[in-house]
């Protein structure tokens, strides 16, 4: 089980939390006394964690996703030992720095000269090893100039920029980390990532939970997807991944159901932050779109599709007031938020008529040209200078799902094509994870 | 054993943070780290003053020091005691989210209190001085027992504060408990009075039973009658302090793992 190409091994791990009654949440030492016993007798416990058991290997990126209390901290904390499993083995290989929440060890009341000192010693360094990084850590966090100032006086970016520029700089042979990339501002962001990315280069193993599942696909070598506390799937993040949106968009889709997808930890209120995925609808409603859908050339309704599939996205309309001013508009956007593409009626020069009962429209693609991941649609019907009719923001969600790991977001219909002394060995289109349609390709390149 | 070890590799981190406890406690106030000097001071001239202008009872020459030797030791045992009741507690943040030896934190306030004891020591040996001009007292060299007498004492503390910071995460209650005990505590320590002045036998062996009785009186000893502590006061000193260390350590390891989840 300790082998040591494992850096981290959990076998069938469970972890229960005991919930405290109303009474007996503060148990009493009188009550203690009265039993003559100190372990006190929960009402109720909860599982958090059923039967967990994976390994990381040496130097692999391994992301954690999954909704909100599935128990992803929780296996965070277990495998750094801040909890200990109620059954099961954990068994871990090398120095371990978890960020489960930056700058946890700051105390307000002295500078951050001397929280560096303090949070490094917490995080495993000596007196020594802090004083040769501290103008390391304090370039990267990029707060020279308050480095001598109480903490109380930052602000929480400040708070949360020291606290990375410590924990990154641990060298630790395992850094977990908890929902702790997507703070900071944008620039701050973007040098954590550097950081990390070169971190993993230098062969740190890595952990991550986070519900940004673009770093997910981009960073990790390997995902785990916990649902309810139970390992759902694990292995390729692009597969993980897309699976786990795949289950997300099938809730989201049902009308009553508000489903949101969690963007935050459980301790964050949830308003915080808006989910990219949720559907949102505005507009004055003289004309209404009643059902907007992605089907197929047959007309059947499709969640999951593959690269290159004909796809039409129909909108019902419902007209309460005759127009004559009106545009249909699509856009699709990436499930981080960008955007892939977006066009109106308007746009493609089409001069509106009228409008004038219930009808349908059908904006078809031959061929939806793009790369493995989860997206969602927005379509709008509104005036030529944009007053809303009826706008439904991620009125659609779907995802395109792949076997081979390209990136980006749009994949151009393409063919390798070699001349001269470039060969490539015969391909094995059941070996390699190869779609049927590129197999193909490289089958008819390598006839000529 | 295996605790003592984890403590060895903790040592810099606690020596970190009994600094910053320190360090946090004064910044912000204008007389800083005089405080340390100044409170013993205050609080030996209040007690000097009501037990000697309100309350006279000269039990002994010169009786502010006679206080002196006593409420230092039991200061230390007290503001230690009381305030790991809440060392664990305040500090959630690190036992639930950097992995963190816990032990660390109740030892950090006894050694923070420490630190103020040691402090006080000057103070003390001022006192002393001025009273050996004024006649009243004579210098011995037996006063140099005292670190001794500090570092017993401080296991027997430590091993208080083990017990008291993690079973007060889970008892709440222990918190009031132990301020009311050490008001009580305070009148049932001969700190004010001397032990051989209780005429009732039962009265006087039940004063023993408190393991501070010995502590005080061992301090007396050494810094106002300049004689050796009696062989069973400290024959009780050192049985207390070990018996509290492996008690607190015990209590503590079978609290451990409940901690992170009950705070």
């Amino acid at each position: 089980m300790n082998a040591p190409e494992f850096a981290i091994h959990l076998d069938h791990v469970s972890k229960a939390y005991r919930l405290w009654g109303r009474r007996s949440q503060f148990a009493t030492l009188k009550s203690a006394l009265l039993k003559r016993d100190l372990k006190l007798a929960p009402e109720a416990s909860i599982a958090a964690l059923s039967d967990v058991s994976f390994a990381v290997h040496r130097g692999e990126a391994f992301g954690i996703v999954g909704r909100n209390g599935s128990g992803k901290s929780t296996l965070l904390k277990l495998i750094s030992g801040i909890l200990k499993p109620t059954s099961g083995a954990i068994a871990v290989n090398g120095r371990i720095a978890a960020l489960i929440e930056l700058g946890a060890g700051f105390h307000p009341e002295i500078t951050g000269r001397e929280n560096i000192y303090i949070n490094g010693i917490m995080l495993g360094l000596s007196r020594r090893d802090i004083e040769s990084r501290f103008d390391k850590i304090v370039d990267f966090s990029g707060i020279r100039d308050f480095i001598d100032q109480p903490v109380k006086t930052y602000s929480s970016g400040m708070y949360v920029r020291l606290g990375f520029a410590v924990a990154v700089h641990v060298d630790p042979d395992i850094l977990l980390i908890d929902e702790v990339l997507s703070v900071g501002d944008e620039e701050f962001s973007q040098k954590c990532i550097a950081k990390i990315q070169e971190m993993k280069y230098r062969g740190v193993t890595l952990v991550f939970v986070t519900h940004q599942l673009g770093q997910v696909r981009d960073l990790c070598d390997r995902a785990l997807w916990l649902d309810h506390g139970r390992v759902a799937a694990v292995g390729d993040p692009v597969r993980v991944v897309d699976e786990y949106l795949q289950v997300v968009a099938g809730h989201a889709q049902q009308p009553a159901a508000a489903v949101t997808t969690e963007t935050q930890s459980a301790e964050e209120p949830a308003e915080t932050k808006k989910d990219p995925l949720e559907e949102e609808r505005w507009g004055s409603g003289e004309v209404l779109l009643t059902r907007v859908a992605l089907t197929d050339d047959q007309g059947r309704d499709l969640v999951a599709l593959g690269a290159g599939t004909p796809v039409t996205i129909a909108l019902d309309v419902e007209v309460r007031a005759p127009q004559e001013d009106f545009v249909f508009g699509i856009g699709i956007y990436h499930a981080d938020g960008s955007c892939v593409y977006g066009t109106n009626t308007d746009i493609e020069g089409l001069q509106a008529q009228r409008i004038a009962a219930n009808g349908r429209a059908h904006f078809v693609m031959p061929s939806l040209d793009l790369v493995a991941g989860a997206y969602r649609v927005d379509a709008a019907i509104h005036t030529r200078n944009g007053r809303a009719f009826d706008y439904r923001r991620g009125v659609i969600r779907f995802v395109v799902g792949s076997r081979i790991h390209d990136i980006g977001v749009y994949r151009p219909k393409h063919t390798w094509r070699f001349e001269g002394g470039i060969t490539f060995r015969e391909v094995d289109t059941l070996k390699r994870d190869v779609p049927a349609e590129m197999a193909e390709y490289i089958r008819e390149s390598e006839k000529d | 054993m295996n605790q003592l070890a984890t403590l060895y590799r903790s040592r810099q981190l606690i020596a970190a943070l009994t600094a910053r406890d320190l360090k946090a406690r004064y910044r912000g106030s204008v007389l800083g780290f005089f405080w340390s000097l100044a409170n013993p001071l205050l609080l030996l001239a209040v007690y000097t003053l009501v037990f000697t202008k309100f309350f006279p009872q000269q039990v002994v020459t010169p009786y502010p020091l006679f206080l002196f030797a006593g409420i230092l030791p039991w200061t230390f045992f007290s503001a230690a005691t009381l305030e790991s009741t809440n060392a664990i507690t305040s500090n959630a943040g690190l036992i639930k989210k950097v992995m963190f030896p816990a032990e660390a934190l109740p030892l950090v306030v006894v050694l923070s209190h420490l630190v103020h004891f040691a402090l006080a020591i000057p103070v003390l040996l001022g006192a002393i001085v001025i009273f050996v001009i004024l006649g009243q007292t004579v210098l011995s060299p037996i006063i140099l027992l005292v670190p001794v007498l500090m570092l017993v004492q401080t296991i027997f503390v430590a091993g208080v504060a083990l017990t008291v910071s993690s079973a007060s995460v889970l008892f709440r209650d222990l918190r009031d408990l132990v301020t009311n005990l050490m008001q009580l505590g305070f009148f049932v320590t001969p700190i004010i009075y001397l032990i051989d002045r209780i005429d009732s036998r039962l009265l006087r062996a039940l004063l023993r039973v408190n393991p501070m009785t010995s502590f005080v009186i061992a301090y007396q000893d050494v810094l106002f009658f300049g004689r050796f502590p009696s062989v069973s006061d400290t024959f009780l000193m050192l049985a207390y302090a070990f018996a509290s260390i492996v008690v607190g350590f015990t209590v503590f390891d079978r609290l451990r793992d409940t901690l992170a989840e009950a705070i």
